[in-house]
């Protein structure tokens, strides 16, 4: 025998009571751990782009688009490394929701720049380089929709219209599927030749979308940034150029405040168990002041007592909150599933399981506490009723 | 008679000692209306949002868009449709003859909103969002009759001017009437600020066609067409007409149903999220519930059996029981309410729109909605009470002579 | 079998505050416990019978006087080291045998040793020893709800005994049991004093009780009558 399994007799004392507050602390811990995963998953997908990469848009908004002369113009500036551009297609297949993030790109530059972010088979990446119609298709879309390597994809657009035959329909060949190498890229997206597209639609001819650049360094960021916008100042099409990180970041702020929802959702639930289990535990502790009294009396020192209250609130966290974020983690697969790569990097990770950690051992001590203190300061005379 | 006579003082003596358990007491009210609140904030929200977009569509008005677009944004009209769009069927014309419709480019520029603003003020460094620039067609004005105009006038056709959407001038900086806003090269006065039934369009800035397609280079492109319609059936006729012309080839639907479809994805979205949210929650809350009432059986043991031993029922010791939860519940859902009345009803949100804008409603706690609250709230206070009251009602009577 | 001083008080007084008032409980009192010795000690109630042996178990602290045990001082300790003293020196038996309802009779009984560093076969054989000796070692995995009072009493001198502690301080136990039960425990007490030498005082109420011991101390207000039990 030992102190822990006193501490273990006393948790489970009263069975229905534990089961229920481990209940309470395990739902808290299933949210905080969807939620962080998803909080986490947006932030970082933003984070891990690269430093050195600036994304040029048009000053009015980066639905206005810029001409393809910029794409040039921009590469002969000094401290510029890589150039690339997308124009946005409107994409979608058979059904106008199925709206599918479709680019038309310049193949070559375009998987230079995100060398780092997509793998993608040297030969697949030839044949796209070689085939005017052809596309290369991300994982997440690739499974989605079932489609292999050489399948002909009559692809829709909600924007443009084929210069061909007066539809909206593009029709191109799966020349390669291209997997996320890092964890946070998302794969639901279509890039295609843009030179075939800009011959083929029938307005916008010869402007992209927003142009992708990568510089010597992050160092040189700002004075890049500045001459190119200094360099289209006062044309018809002025520029804006930022970070990726930066256009990324503002972009999901548009959505709302995401994280200011998460962190009230989830400081709801943690202050419902916070109550709950706190209160119980006072309750609980208050129920066996004799027997602490006892303890005390057969010559067991306070601190070792007081430990072992703070030890089964402790416990009792952690019995409901590891759990917790086990379920939480297996959740965000399946969410991470369901998304189909929309919200790429959607994983229970160590930062975000660490922290639940962190806030089980504050919970258990935080609840534990006043019980402890209780139990530590009693006095065994008028806890025994022995006056 | 008599049982109900029994409920009553069971009932008393439950509600009576509350106060002597009392943070057990307190802290289910507080969970139940944690809980209420959570999804009382995501439904009001929702509601907002719905209640945006839903207001912004009448059944009156016609909007035309190339067939397949889905969105104003990736739409496009030209000029040759929007003049067969005045000669169609089913077009209102107002009383000089002319037809009420409006051609309309639809835009997007950016602002700052005041959260965004920096301290500095400056508004070249703060983070902008994405918002709507309409451009609106001679009788655009005539096509809206419920607009009013609260500040300031109307631009005047031919001049770099702006009208300001009401909400839109709440939540953003630097739209107030007399105020200079830079559009990409050229420089745009607000000279009014409107307001239209609370919709989408508070959302927006106005400008004069012509200017705006100036701005952005799109002479003789539009992106929608607006006409009133002249009765309940005249969408029929002038969809027939839209969709067989060759040269035409536009979707034609009700403003309504464009903007509740819109609306619906959004605002499904936010329910799909608060509720489950909201649910799991509830089993927290409920676990805190159940321990609450049964120790407040635990507590009552031996005045139940003193009064089951002088001949009170089971049944009167169940729902008296039971009748505690609920009211703590109740008082918790009706905390909960509050909270979220005063915190969250009538607060600004915005988000993006289906057309990569902003769109700024304002969360509304409906009765309906505060209704659910409640509702959860009851199930959680039933359900917490159900099984401690089971156990009321079976304690034996010899428990009366039990030491404590 | 009686030798040398084990406890000796010498002007202890006690007092509490209770509210306005002060009541004392004690006046320079003075006592001395030889070794082996077996005292009762009786008296009406608010006589200080608890208090007494609060004060020679160290669970309380006298006003002022020193208590002194086995030539060291106690009433100069801290709570801490009290708390060690105690466990070495003292064991306990309650009228109500204040077991702990969640743990098995040898769980029980093991308990005081967890403040020693025996290991485990030691503790075993020390736990199966200590039930022997009060007759219950066939009840070792049972749960104090499944004994009788007489057993439970049993596992609290069983748990008394175990970390060898040289004076038993024993609050009314035999005051909630039949008098058969009450005389088996107090024949076994009486054991423990003649057969192991363990000094014991008993708090009682009950003449036939005080019978066992081998002198009975009357306490009045605070002041002791001594008178040598007559055997």
């Amino acid at each position: 025998m030992s102190d822990l399994y006193l501490l273990w007799r006393n948790l489970f004392r009263r069975k229905l009571r534990t089961f229920l507050m481990m209940l309470a602390i395990f739902v808290a811990f299933v949210i905080y751990g969807v939620l962080g995963s998803i909080h986490y998953a947006f932030e970082h997908g933003v984070d891990s782009s690269a430093d050195n990469r600036l994304v040029v848009v048009n000053k009015i908004t980066f639905i206005q688009p810029l001409p393809y002369s910029y794409v040039g113009k921009i590469a002969a500036i000094k401290g510029v490394k890589n150039v690339t551009f997308a124009n946005w297609f409107g994409g979608y297949y058979q059904d106008a929701r199925n709206q599918i993030g479709t680019f038309a790109v310049d193949p070559e530059s375009y998987l230079r720049i995100y060398r780092d972010d997509l793998r993608i088979d040297p030969a697949q990446r030839d044949a796209f380089i070689h085939d005017r119609t052809s596309m290369v298709v991300g994982e997440a879309i690739a499974n989605k929709y079932g489609w292999k390597v050489g399948d002909r994809i009559p692809l829709n657009s909600n924007i443009f219209t084929n210069k061909a035959d007066g539809s909206h329909t593009w029709e191109l060949t799966v020349a390669g599927i291209a997997y996320a190498a890092k964890e946070s890229f998302n794969t639901s997206f279509i890039i295609f030749q843009y030179e075939n597209f800009n011959e083929s639609k029938t307005f916008g001819k010869d402007t992209v979308g927003w142009i992708t650049l990568e510089t010597d360094s992050a160092a040189v960021n700002e004075t890049v940034a500045a001459t190119i916008d200094e360099l289209f100042a006062n044309s018809t099409a002025e520029t804006n150029t930022q970070s990726e990180k930066a256009f990324g970041k503002a972009f999901l702020a548009q959505l709302g405040n995401i994280a200011l929802i998460i962190t009230l959702v989830v400081g709801a639930a943690f202050a419902t168990i916070l109550m709950i289990v706190g209160n119980t535990m006072v309750m609980a502790v208050r129920e066996r002041t004799k027997e602490i009294a006892v303890l005390k009396t057969l010559g067991f020192p306070s601190w070792r007592i007081w430990r072992q209250v703070l030890g089964e609130s402790v416990l009792l966290s952690l019995l409901g909150g590891v759990p917790g974020l086990v379920v939480a983690g297996l959740l965000v697969t399946v969410l991470s599933k369901a998304a189909s790569g929309a919200i790429p990097g959607l994983a229970l990770t160590l930062p975000v399981a660490g922290l639940g950690l962190a806030f089980m051992l504050l919970l258990g001590v935080v609840t534990g506490f006043l019980p402890a203190w209780n139990a530590l300061r009693l006095n065994i005379v008028t806890a025994l009723g022995r006056l | 008679m008599r049982v109900f006579n029994e409920i009553a003082v069971v009932t008393t003596i439950c509600i009576k000692s509350i106060p002597q358990r009392f943070w057990a007491s307190f802290s289910t009210v507080v969970a139940v209306g944690l809980v209420v609140t959570v999804l009382l904030a995501f439904l009001a929200m929702a509601a907002g949002f719905q209640q945006t977009l839903r207001g912004t569509g009448t059944k009156d008005m016609a909007i035309l868009m190339r067939a397949g677009s889905q969105a104003e944004l990736n739409s496009g009209v030209t000029r040759d449709q929007a003049r067969l769009i005045e000669e169609a069927p089913g077009v209102m014309k107002d009383a000089d003859g002319k037809p009420l419709v409006s051609p309309e480019l639809y835009v997007i520029v950016d602002g700052v909103k005041k959260t965004a603003v920096p301290a500095d003020g400056d508004l070249k460094k703060a983070p902008r969002s994405n918002l709507t620039l309409r451009g609106l067609g001679p009788a655009g004005i005539a096509v809206r009759p419920g607009l009013k105009i609260v500040e300031g006038r109307a631009f005047k056709p031919g001049t770099n001017e702006l009208m300001v959407g009401r909400a839109l001038q709440k939540d953003f900086a630097g739209l107030n009437v007399g105020d200079t806003v830079k559009l990409g090269t050229s420089s745009w006065l607000v000279v009014g600020v409107f307001e239209l039934g609370g919709s989408v369009f508070e959302s927006e800035l106005w400008g004069d066609t012509p200017e705006v397609q100036d701005l952005f280079h799109r002479q003789n492109v539009f992106q929608s067409i607006r006409a009133r319609l002249t009765g309940p059936d005249a969408l029929k006729a002038l969809s027939d007409y839209a969709t067989n012309d060759p040269q035409l080839k536009l979707d034609v639907t009700t403003e309504a149903d464009y903007y509740a479809q819109q609306a619906s994805r959004t605002s499904d979205l936010i329910q799909k999220l608060g509720w489950p949210l909201a649910i799991a929650m509830a089993f927290g809350a409920l676990a805190g519930a159940l321990n609450t009432m049964y120790s407040s059986v635990a507590a009552r043991a031996q005045e139940i059996a003193t009064l089951r031993c002088i001949g009170f029922s089971g049944t009167s010791s169940f729902i008296g029981t039971l009748l505690e939860s609920l009211v703590l519940a109740l008082v918790g859902g009706i905390v909960g309410t509050l909270v979220t009345w005063v915190l969250f009803d009538g607060l600004t949100g915005s988000t993006l729109g289906a057309s990569f804008s902003q769109i700024v409603f304002t969360f509304h706690l409906t009765p309906a909605v505060a209704l659910q609250g409640i509702i959860l709230a009851l199930v959680v206070g039933l359900v917490g009470g159900v099984f401690p009251a089971w156990r009321a009602a079976r304690i034996p009577i010899v428990e009366a002579y039990g030491t404590p | 079998m009686t030798g040398q001083t084990l406890i000796h008080l010498q002007d202890v007084s006690k007092r509490f505050v209770k509210g306005k008032d002060t009541i004392t409980i004690f006046d320079h009192l003075g006592l001395s416990i030889p070794a082996g010795d077996f005292v009762a000690v009786m008296g009406p109630s608010g006589s200080g019978k608890t208090t007494l042996l609060n004060l020679l178990g160290g669970i309380d602290q006298p006003t002022e006087g020193s208590i002194t045990f086995d030539g060291g001082r106690v009433d100069t300790l801290t709570e801490g080291q009290l708390a060690g003293w105690r466990a070495h020196n003292v064991g306990f038996i309650f009228q109500f045998y204040n077991l702990m309802p969640t743990l098995s009779a040898a769980r029980n009984v093991e308990l005081p040793l967890l403040l020693t560093s025996f290991g485990r076969a030691e503790r075993k054989r020390r736990v199966e020893a200590a039930l022997s000796l009060v007759g219950l070692a066939e009840r070792a995995d049972h749960y104090p709800r499944e004994m009788s009072g007489g057993q439970q009493q049993r596992v609290a001198i069983a748990r008394a005994l175990i970390s060898d502690p040289k004076l038993l301080l024993c609050d009314e136990p035999t005051g909630d049991l039949d008098r058969t039960t009450a005389d088996e425990i107090l024949a076994m007490l009486r054991l423990l004093n003649q057969e192991m030498g363990k000094t014991i005082v008993m708090v009682t109420h009950d003449p036939e009780a005080a019978k066992y011991a081998r002198r009975t101390l009357h306490l009045d207000k605070g002041r002791f009558t001594e008178r040598e039990l007559v055997a």
